[in-house]
């Protein structure tokens, strides 16, 4: 057992030893201890440098208010750093560091920024880097040469660039009742509400429920409180209406009841079980929220209050009670409110000295007195710590007399010897969830402290977290809370009964003792009293600005200690009471929040697949794969050895010489069905489809509402009320959407439906001048000569037992039929049209080589349809109906959208026969040092095998009068400069020929 | 879709369907899962006004008596209907031919029928952690009495979009578009791990 290990007492396992390292050095802890408690048992004092003064720092709380004793805990490659040692259970194999020190924690070079206190003032950055001219450094570039500096001086620890395997979840709850904090409060909510039948949901940050019963010493129903809390977890966790989620913290509370939560899972093992997460995001939903989330006590502010060994009373007194550590063995006091005196008298019994009580207040209560004779401690009434003395460990402080109602300090001061100074300056509320859900807090005068506000959400609050600071208050207003919170009537019970030590819970009106030296008010971001004040000379009198400008409660631990007692030496600066001067808004998150549980299971590529019916198939056959979207399609099947272009160009080429065949099934697929179906496509596309004949399809092209070209594709007439719209791969779901919102506001009384059936077929495009007979070939039930299929025919008949769906359309440009089947059968079907096609030649081919074949034949895609083109610029005027109205006839006619200078698609052929690039500007000037006057740009290229020239389709103002002229491609990026030739987008088969037969 | 007399349809799920069991089996395995692979998946949508008529045709075909109301359903282990939006419901069957039996009694006056016995698949999640693992995917209550046996909810994971019916205390039945399927399956197996699965 260490020297500050009792041998008795608090929660820990003494029979199980922990091994793990800080700074490199083995230590042994016990289980059940946290970092800082394992540390501090071992008699470590020096925990952490501050932010910006390199001052040596050690414990001041217990907590996640923690903000001096911050590590960064590795485990292997990776490092999270700024973990409150406080929070760190530790597990055997446990590696920690300190941060923000060089070259060690003991002898840390930056302390010599001690020495220039005054420079490093509030507004230092906006001083030194904005103002004054040294030499030829100034303002920013002054800044850029500190900059590196600066940043390896000040800070926290430094985050790591290995990635993180640790595994991450998400998890969506509902429930009746989310009760937050597990004390005493927290804990006779929880069953109170459970009792009335509510689904309960219990969080507390810690990994033990009972918050303060676990350390208070007190009894509740004759048993040590501690005993009652675990006895009241066991009741609930023995139901099947309660969920209990330790480790976690809640850390959000948002619109509608949402709360967001962060559970540890896994953070206090040496190895997660298989599929566990070390974190978990819990999104909770909550009919009603209690509120049990405690208070924080505050620091007092006085000169050194920040060295190794100041620390927080209640946080003494919860290393002694609840992890059997003493914080040291002189041991002084320093308050101005009662709750010290419990902490004094815990440390006695623990087997500390206690050497002196201070107490800002003249007069002292017989109750206190008495506990002071009980920890044998002298009492120093109406006096005050005006210094502290040591290095990285306290030895000494010392005392002066102090009159709290003008803050004058009398007299000489007095030295005493001690080890441990600890410190209480009354107590805040945890309010943080409560002003994150709404209004503004309300300052009370006699907690000297700010109160939750009047709920905006579904809340109630209980115990300390009201204000109400002792424990039977908690019970009671727990009890109440629950009930309410579940719906249900209080009535009268018999409440536990706790037996505690007296008290006031209210302070004397004292957060500073202003003497010689640095008063710290925000410790993790080195902020002191004088700083505030010098904000307030140099004009800050917002508490916004305040914050701002000295960045106090600004650090991780977001002010969970300093902003009261900040708020209150603003205050007396202006010369205005506290709630004049008012308090920040708390945000999210109440405490840091891994980012990984955030993105939770997703992460890579942060999309699903989607995989069309034959993906396996492609895999299998040599096709090299390409997103689109969130869908997988094959680019190429390339042949060893080939270059990409090689094999488009090999499978374009193959498919107009013999044949090939693409997969299809990513395109839109949409039913439209029902009586008033025709109509409504009637007013969808820019063409009439009410005249098309069952059995036939046609090409419809669609407009925005502001006239400009949205999507286009092929409709099939499956029956007299039956469709099968097609729309493109990437506007699928923005043409149902389009759909969908034009029968749901607009036209609802029209009788349709629509239903996405991209899914339920497979289709093949077989095309090329051997396409009908390959066919013909395999198809059974139908004719598939020109007369039972015609261009834009529809026929149904079978492959190898599987019904399919043909229709004679072409995107190619070639004799070309897509075949639709039952998406289980897609691979059936297309390993039957390539078995069939084998004798012709028939080739498989990918996204480049259809690319190349659209492009030859100057057909539109996503690239020319682009949101910002007309169905003119595309040159698909003839398909504007002008015997009715469409959605977009209305708008398409305006001035600037028929202007003769408007960006039009053409044909580019490169005179230099070097590849185009998509993106590259047009340009008429023959300047390449200077290449201006852009009067378009390319929007799709490739080598086309069936001219032997680098094409492209371009968008070229007033580009049909351009046609047959030339101009030059400018790509400085790329480098690529030279003529080329415009020419119609019609580059191949102009006629059709090829596609017609 | 015509009637299937034709070769058995590929399963989507087939090269990450791996029978047997998986992950952490510190407390046995507490999730099953399967692919259902019903004969026919079909969707009826009624015109407004004609519910009721939709709901007696979905009786006069199934033979189930659907509850009136949004998101009520039903199922008798073979065959299994839910409202997913109103006048909007999904029914399947074991068997094949849904679509062309509703479609004899679905008359255009009272509604449409969309087959997708071959663009949804269907996956079963069954055990004590079915609830656990599905409200790692989807923000819905899947509290017994928040969403009874029968019952039907619309819903997405991230891009894909669901519709799960309870078909069982513990157990439900997922329906996904196709193409997304594997790409759900694989992560529906990931999120099982941490509670033990097996695929059967």
């Amino acid at each position: 057992m260490s020297p500050r290990r009792a041998d008795t007492g608090g929660r820990i396992d003494r029979l199980k030893t922990i091994r793990f390292t800080f700074d490199g050095t083995a230590y042994t802890g016990h289980a059940g201890d946290t970092l800082a408690s394992a540390l501090l048992a071992k008699g470590v004092t020096l925990y952490g440098r501050s932010f910006k003064y390199h001052r040596p720092r050690g414990l001041l709380t217990a907590g996640v208010e923690e903000p001096n004793a911050l590590v960064t805990v590795l485990k292997g490659e990776v490092r999270e750093p700024n973990i409150p040692a406080t929070m760190v259970e530790i597990h055997d194999g446990l590696v920690a560091i300190s941060q923000n020190r060089f070259p060690s924690l003991a002898w840390d070079i930056n302390a010599v920024n001690q020495l220039g206190g005054k420079i490093l003032s509030a507004g230092f950055y906006y001083k030194t880097f904005m103002g004054p001219v040294f030499g030829p450094l100034k303002g920013t570039r002054f800044w850029m040469f500190c900059e590196h500096f600066i940043r390896r001086a000040a800070g926290l620890g430094s985050a790591g660039s290995a990635k993180d395997p640790a595994r991450y979840g998400r998890m969506n709850a509902f429930c009746d009742v989310l009760v937050v904090g597990s004390g005493p409060a927290g804990l006779m909510a929880a069953k109170a509400a459970a009792d009335q039948g509510a689904r309960v949901m219990l969080a507390d940050l810690e990994p033990l429920f009972g918050g303060s019963a676990n350390w208070s010493e007190e009894t509740i129903d004759g048993a040590p409180a501690a005993d009652w809390a675990r006895r009241t977890v066991a009741q609930l966790a023995g139901r099947d209406n309660v969920r209990l989620l330790p480790r976690t913290t809640v850390w959000g509370y948002y619109d509608n009841n949402t709360l967001a939560a962060l559970e540890r899972v896994s953070d206090h093992k040496d190895q997660p079980v298989k599929g566990e997460p070390r974190h978990r995001y819990w999104a909770i939903r909550a009919k009603s929220v209690v509120l049990a989330t405690g208070a924080f006590e505050r620091p007092l502010v006085f000169p050194g209050n920040d060295r190794p060994g100041v620390m927080l009373a209640h946080a003494a007194e919860r290393y002694a009670n609840e992890f059997g550590v003493l914080p040291g063995e002189r041991i002084a006091l320093f308050t101005n409110n009662d709750s010290a005196y419990r902490a004094a008298v815990a440390l006695k019994k623990a087997g500390a000295a206690v050497v002196a009580i201070a107490d800002v207040r003249p007069e002292l209560s017989p109750e206190m007195r008495k506990l002071a004779s009980e920890a044998e401690a002298e009492i120093f009434a109406g006096h005050a710590v005006v210094a502290t003395e040591g290095g990285k460990a306290l030895s000494g402080l010392k005392l002066q007399r102090f009159d709290m109602t003008n803050g004058a300090l009398i007299g000489d001061a007095r030295s005493i010897h001690a080890d441990c100074l600890l410190m209480s300056g009354g107590w805040s509320p945890t309010i943080h969830l409560a002003s994150q859900a709404g209004a503004k807090a309300e300052w009370n005068a006699a907690r000297q402290a700010f109160l939750p506000p009047k709920p905006a959400q579904s809340w109630i609050g209980a115990g300390a977290f009201t204000g109400s600071f002792s424990t039977a208050e908690a019970i009671a207003e727990g009890r109440t809370a629950g009930i309410a919170a579940a719906g249900g009537q209080s009535t009268p019970s018999v409440l536990p009964v706790v037996e505690a030590v007296p008290g006031d819970p209210d302070p004397a009106p004292v957060f500073e003792i202003r003497a010689k030296g640095k008063s710290f008010v925000d410790f993790q971001h080195d902020v002191t009293a004088e700083d505030v004040r010098l904000a307030h000379r140099e004009g800050f009198v917002s508490v916004e600005h305040l914050k701002r400008y000295t960045t106090l409660g600004m650090a991780t631990d977001q002010g969970k200690s300093s902003n009261v007692p900040g708020l209150a030496i603003m205050a007396e600066a202006l010369g205005k009471p506290i709630p004049e001067v008012g308090t920040t808004r708390f945000r999210p998150p109440f405490a840091p929040v891994s980012i990984g549980s955030l993105a939770a299971e997703r992460f890579g590529d942060l999309k699903p697949e989607r995989l069309t019916p034959m993906h396996d198939w492609h895999l299998a056959n040599g096709a090299t794969m390409y997103s689109a979207g969130l869908w997988y399609r094959p680019m190429i099947y390339g042949h060893a050895g080939e270059t990409v272009e090689q094999a488009y160009v090999r499978e374009a080429k193959a498919t107009r010489e013999s044949a090939g065949i693409v997969d299809v099934s990513t395109l839109g697929k949409i039913a439209v069905q029902g009586p008033d179906a025709a109509a409504f496509l009637d007013r969808v596309y820019t063409n009439m489809f009410s005249t098309l004949a069952v059995g036939k399809a046609r090409y419809g092209l669609m407009l925005r509402e502001d006239g400009l070209a949205f999507d286009d594709g092929t409709t099939w007439r499956l029956g007299e009320q039956d469709f099968l719209m097609t729309t493109t791969t990437a506007n699928a779901g923005k043409v149902m959407q389009h759909l969908e919102y034009f029968l749901d506001v607009i036209w609802p009384e029209l009788k349709v439906h629509v239903t996405s059936v991209t899914d339920e077929w497979a289709g093949a495009a077989i095309g090329g001048p051997k396409a009908r007979q390959i066919l013909a070939a395999c198809v059974t039930g139908t004719s598939v000569d020109n007369a039972a299929l015609p261009f834009m025919g529809i026929v149904r008949g079978e492959i190898s037992g599987v019904p399919v769906m043909i229709c004679r359309l072409s995107f190619s440009g070639e004799m070309a039929f897509e075949v639709y089947s039952g998406a289980g059968h897609g691979t059936h079907v297309w390993e039957a049209l390539v078995e069939a096609g084998k004798p012709f030649g028939l080739v498989t081919y990918g996204l480049e080589a259809l690319g190349t074949m659209r492009i030859e034949k100057g057909h539109v895609t996503g690239a020319e349809i682009d949101g910002r083109t007309t169905a003119r610029d595309l040159h698909l005027d003839w398909m504007l109906s002008k015997k009715k109205p469409f959605i977009g006839s209305a708008m398409m006619d305006r001035e600037g959208l028929i202007a003769s200078d408007r960006l039009e698609l053409v044909g580019l052929i490169a005179l230099d026969n070097r590849p185009f690039n998509g993106g590259a500007h047009i340009v008429e000037e023959v300047d390449e040092a200077n290449p201006h006057g852009s009067i378009g740009h390319i929007t799709a290229c490739c080598y086309s095998p069936a001219l032997g020239r680098h094409i492209a389709l371009a968008l070229v103002k007033g580009g049909k009068a351009r046609q047959g002229t030339r101009a030059h491609v400018s790509d400085p990026l790329r480098n690529r400069f030279g003529p080329v030739e415009i020419v119609s987008n019609h580059f191949f088969d102009p006629d059709g020929s090829r596609m017609h037969g | 879709m015509v009637e299937r007399q034709s070769p058995e349809p590929l399963s989507p799920l087939e090269p990450e369907f791996h029978v047997g069991s998986h992950g952490n089996f510190e407390h046995g395995v507490e999730i099953i899962l399967t692919e259902t692979r019903p004969g026919s998946i079909v969707q009826l949508a009624a015109w407004p006004g004609e519910e009721k008529k939709l709901i007696a045709a979905i009786r006069t075909v199934t033979g189930l008596a659907l509850p009136d109301g949004a998101g009520g359903g039903l199922s008798d282990g073979v065959k299994s209907v839910f409202g997913f939006a109103p006048g909007k419901f999904t029914v399947a069957d074991e068997a094949e031919g849904l679509a062309a039996a509703f479609a004899k009694v679905v008359t255009p006056a009272i509604g449409t029928v969309t087959d997708l016995s071959h663009g949804r698949t269907a996956i079963r999640i069954a055990g004590p952690k079915a609830e656990w693992v599905l409200a790692k995917f989807f923000a819905i209550d899947f509290a017994l009495p928040a969403f009874p046996t029968g019952a039907g909810r619309s819903t997405t994971h991230h891009d894909v979009f669901a519709q799960i019916q309870r078909t069982g205390a513990d157990q439900f039945d997922i329906y996904v578009f196709r193409s997304f399927a594997r790409s759900f399956w694989k992560a529906l197996c990931h999120a099982s791990e941490e509670v033990g699965y097996e695929v059967q």
